[in-house]
This record gives C-alpha cells, sequence and structure tokens, in this order.
C-alpha cells in the first residue's frame, strides 16, 4: 500500500524508573516505589495519504506523548514508526531528517521568541530545506498568507494575540509542505473567542487534503472534519470509529462517559 | 607633575586596560557559551566544566597572573613571555568560568521547550542550540554580562603585577616619581575606571531589559 503515509506499531512509553528503594524517615524504615507511568501502551495506528484523524480523551491520558513519539520527539520504549517506508524507531537513522518531513503543533506553540512571524517561518525552508534566501522568503509568505496572519510578518511572538501565534504555529509547520502534520491540542491554551479563527485554519487545511493527526477536544470541528476519532485512554486505544458512532452510540462504557462529559459541558457554553 | 599632566599620563594607559578588557570579554564569550551548553545537554561530561568553573573561580587573579607569566613564561617564551597576551589570556579564562555560569541560569530562563521546538521541524540539538537558544540567551544575560564586563575593567588593574603599561601602571609609576604623590594619581585613575565601567555595564542593562521586554523573555 503506497499510499501510507505514517504508521505505529505496538508504540510504548513509560516515565519514571521501576525501583524500590528503602528509605528511612526518622527512625522508620520503608520500601519508597517510585512511581512509573506508562503514557502510551502497545499502540499502533495507520495514517493514509490525506487522511483526517482525531485522537480524544481524558487529560493525563497520554495522547500527547503518543502524538511526541510519532514524531520522535519522544523515543519510544518499545514499538516502531514508519514513515512512509522509512522505520524511524530503527538505530542511526537521521531523526532530524525526518521531523523535516512532519509538522507538529504545539498546544503551548513555542514560537521562537527572538524571530518575527517571517523569521519562524523562514527558519526551516533556509536551514533545513537550505532554499535559496528569495524562495524560502515566497513561501514563507505564502504560508503566512495560507492562515491568514499577513499582518502579522514582522511581528515577534510577544505582540502577537494567541490565535495569531498558533496560526504563525501551523505556518512553520505546513511551509515546508511535510508529508504529514501532528497537531497537538492546537486550541486548548486559547482563549475562547480566539479558538474559532484556529478552526477555521484547521478547516481550510482539510479542504485542501492535508493528512492530519490531532489531538483535541473540539467535537463540532471533529464532527465536520474528522474520518475518524480515536478515544484514547490510560495509554491505550480504547474505541475507533466515524464521528456519527461517537456522538449517536459509542460502544464502548469508558466513551461514552466520556462523551456525555464533553457534550453537556459543550452546550452549558 | 600637575594633575592635568597626571591626568594625561594616566589616560595613555587607558587603551591597553579596553583592549585586555575587550579581548579577555571576547575571549570569555568563546570559552563560556560551549560550556555552558555542554553543562546543561551533555550530563556525563558537565563535571569537566564543573572542574574548570571551581578551579578558575577559586584561584585569585594574582596567582593566576604570576602563574602563567613567570611560571609557564619559563618554559614557553611564546607566548607567555608577553604580558599582554598573559593578562588578555588570564582574564578570559577566568571570565569564561564566569560567564558559563552567567549563560547556565539564562538556558533555564529560555527553557526546554525552544529545543523541542527547534528539533520539531528538522533542526539537529547543536543547530537548534546555535539557531535558537545562543540568540535568546545573550538577550536574557545582557545584566550579567554587563557587570562581568565591569568586573573586567576592574580585574585588569591587577595586571600591573606582570609590568603591562596599563592604567594601575601608570599611576603607581606617578606615585614613585619624588617627593611621591600618594594620592592624586588614585583618586583620578579611580575615577577613570568609573568612566569606563559604569556607562557601558548600565546601557546594557537599559538596552537588555528593553529587548527582553520586546521579545517576551
Amino acid at each position: 500500500m503506497t499510499d501510507l503515509v505514517m504508521e505505529a506499531k505496538h508504540v510504548y512509553k513509560k516515565f519514571g524508573k521501576e525501583s524500590t528503594k528503602t528509605k528511612k524517615i526518622g527512625t522508620q524504615t520503608c520500601l519508597a516505589t517510585e512511581q512509573v507511568v506508562e503514557a502510551v501502551k502497545d499502540v499502533s495506528m495507520q495514517i493514509r495519504k490525506g487522511d483526517i484523524k482525531l485522537i480524544f480523551g481524558p487529560s493525563g491520558s497520554g495522547k500527547s506523548t503518543f502524538l511526541r513519539c510519532m514524531a520522535m520527539l519522544e523515543i519510544p520504549d518499545k514499538g516502531e514508526i514508519y514513515l512512509r517506508d522509512e522505520c524511524l524507531t530503527r538505530p542511526g537513522v537521521d531523526l532530524n531528517k525526518a521531523r523535516a518531513r512532519i509538522g507538529f503543533v504545539f498546544q503551548h506553540i513555542y514560537l521562537f521568541r527572538h524571530l518575527t512571524a517571517l523569521g519562524n517561518v523562514e527558519l526551516a525552508l533556509r536551514q533545513v530545506l537550505k532554499l535559496p534566501k528569495e524562495e524560502a522568503y515566497k513561501r514563507a509568505l505564502a504560508a503566512l498568507a495560507d492562515v491568514k496572519v499577513t499582518d502579522c510578518v514582522n511581528k515577534y511572538p510577544s505582540q502577537m494575540s494567541g490565535g495569531q501565534a498558533q496560526r504563525v504555529g501551523i505556518a512553520r509547520a505546513i511551509a515546508r509542505d511535510p508529508d504529514i502534520i501532528l497537531l497537538d491540542e492546537p486550541t486548548s491554551a486559547l482563549d475562547p473567542e480566539l479558538t474559532g479563527e484556529v478552526i477555521d485554519t484547521l478547516r481550510d487545511l482539510a479542504k485542501q487534503g492535508t493528512t492530519m493527526l490531532i489531538v483535541s477536544h473540539e467535537m463540532p470541528f471533529a464532527r465536520e472534519v474528522a474520518e475518524e476519532m480515536i478515544f484514547y485512554d490510560e495509554g491505550t486505544v480504547v474505541e475507533t470509529g466515524p464521528p456519527p458512532l461517537f456522538f449517536n452510540a459509542p460502544n464502548t462504557d469508558r466513551a461514552k462517559k466520556f462523551m456525555t462529559r464533553i457534550i453537556n459541558r459543550t452546550t452549558r457554553e | 607633575m600637575d594633575v592635568w599632566q597626571q591626568l594625561i599620563f594616566l589616560l595613555g594607559g587607558v587603551p591597553v586596560t579596553l583592549s585586555i578588557s575587550i579581548i579577555s570579554f571576547i575571549l570569555g564569550v568563546a570559552v563560556g557559551l560551549p560550556l555552558a551548553f555542554i553543562r546543561t545537554y551533555e550530563k556525563e561530561i558537565g563535571f569537566v566544566v564543573d572542574a574548570y568553573e571551581k578551579i578558575l573561580r577559586g584561584i585569585p587573579e594574582i596567582v593566576l597572573l604570576l602563574l602563567f607569566y613567570f611560571g609557564l613564561g619559563a618554559y614557553f617564551p611564546i607566548p607567555f613571555n608577553s604580558a599582554f597576551f598573559v593578562a588578555a589570556f588570564v582574564l578570559g579564562l577566568r571570565s569564561g568560568a564566569n560567564q558559563s555560569q552567567i549563560y547556565r541560569g539564562a538556558i533555564h530562563g529560555v527553557g526546554d521547550e525552544q529545543i523541542i521546538a527547534a528539533t520539531s521541524i528538522g533542526l539537529s540539538k547543536w543547530r537548534a542550540i546555535w539557531h535558537i537558544m545562543v540568540p535568546q540567551v545573550m538577550n536574557f544575560s545582557t545584566a550579567g554580562l554587563g557587570s562581568e564586563y565591569a568586573l573586567l575593567i576592574k580585574d585588569s588593574a591587577y595586571v600591573y603585577v606582570i609590568g603591562l603599561a596599563e592604567l594601575m601602571t601608570k599611576a603607581i609609576q606617578i606615585k614613585s616619581i619624588p617627593p611621591g604623590d600618594v594620592v592624586t594619581p588614585f583618586v583620578l585613575s579611580a575615577a577613570i575606571y568609573i568612566a569606563l565601567t559604569f556607562p557601558l555595564a548600565s546601557w546594557l542593562d537599559r538596552w537588555g531589559n528593553k529587548r527582553k521586554k520586546k521579545l517576551g523573555l
């Protein structure tokens, strides 16, 4: 199958080390076990060209960690990540080259603070793709125009609103024309009135057929653009299916409970 | 010598004082920046940096100067027989140890997220450090660097022990001219040191604060 863009096979990632130590507290000796968090437990996933998949689930369940594993920003303890035909988890792979083909959008944006919007987008084009100055400039401007922040071209991140900054973050991810874009809760750190403009940008990207894996709780948006929703809890994929499945009658109790909570919250707002 | 003659004589030492301080400051940047990043991002060899900092910060300036000039100078006349070279070299190495600590604080202030974001666009760790961290760290460190520069101007006074004709050496020369004015040359040189340190250090501080505000650092 040639249209497979990314694949995760049995990915596993934990934080903290399993160790039991004896600790002396006052006169008493007790066993202290360090907490191990299994953020990703045997998760597999396939993403084809043009797919838009949306991961959702309770906070702290490991969604972000899984997404970071996909971009190899966290190195999985077990399992394999494929980008096209290349296995990224094999030792000796040039991860920098691979990451250049994966766009990543962060929850807390993380724009480069000493660079303007243009500088933020240009950097990868100049330093990673090694494009000539003129071409990098043109492509960066085009990317900024795509996300409709042409008024911010020469502004520093601290001079932008959260919504503008996140759209620049998206421009930074799409400018080098990556195979896939991974978005980690792109709207959850924004004020409610600013999420709309970011969602509009994502909707545009969806229309252009961009391959995306999104962690998000924007349910109306999910219903509109996602081909598949993935309910993720306690480090595993609990249930997958098209949006109507989740909005009407999820199969698992956990998904049902979570959907009710989220839909109630949305309607209250 | 009257006051004006003394002043003109002392000002003759200012170019040497300034060039020692500026060269050692630049050497300090070249030594301190890599050390700070190695200490932060290459934990396995961080102890080497620690040892370097402890040793250079733990030995008095004057001992280092004498050790390099007379000690190393006896075995390696080139380049250690040059008082100017030894002065800039010793002050630079010591400043590297100080600056390493300034930059380390700044690296923590800038935060790891910037590196994560830079690697996510396909930059390697060390290129991310160069393109993303170094410019921000320099902005972050302006206040510390201002006082480090002032320290270098002041510490260059120790150089009189190896006989380089900088400001302090000139003041001592005036003192030794009979009948031996012990007040005026030192009052004048104190004023010159203040004129050399204060304006630049405070300008750097103000400029840095403005930059930090603009970049939201």
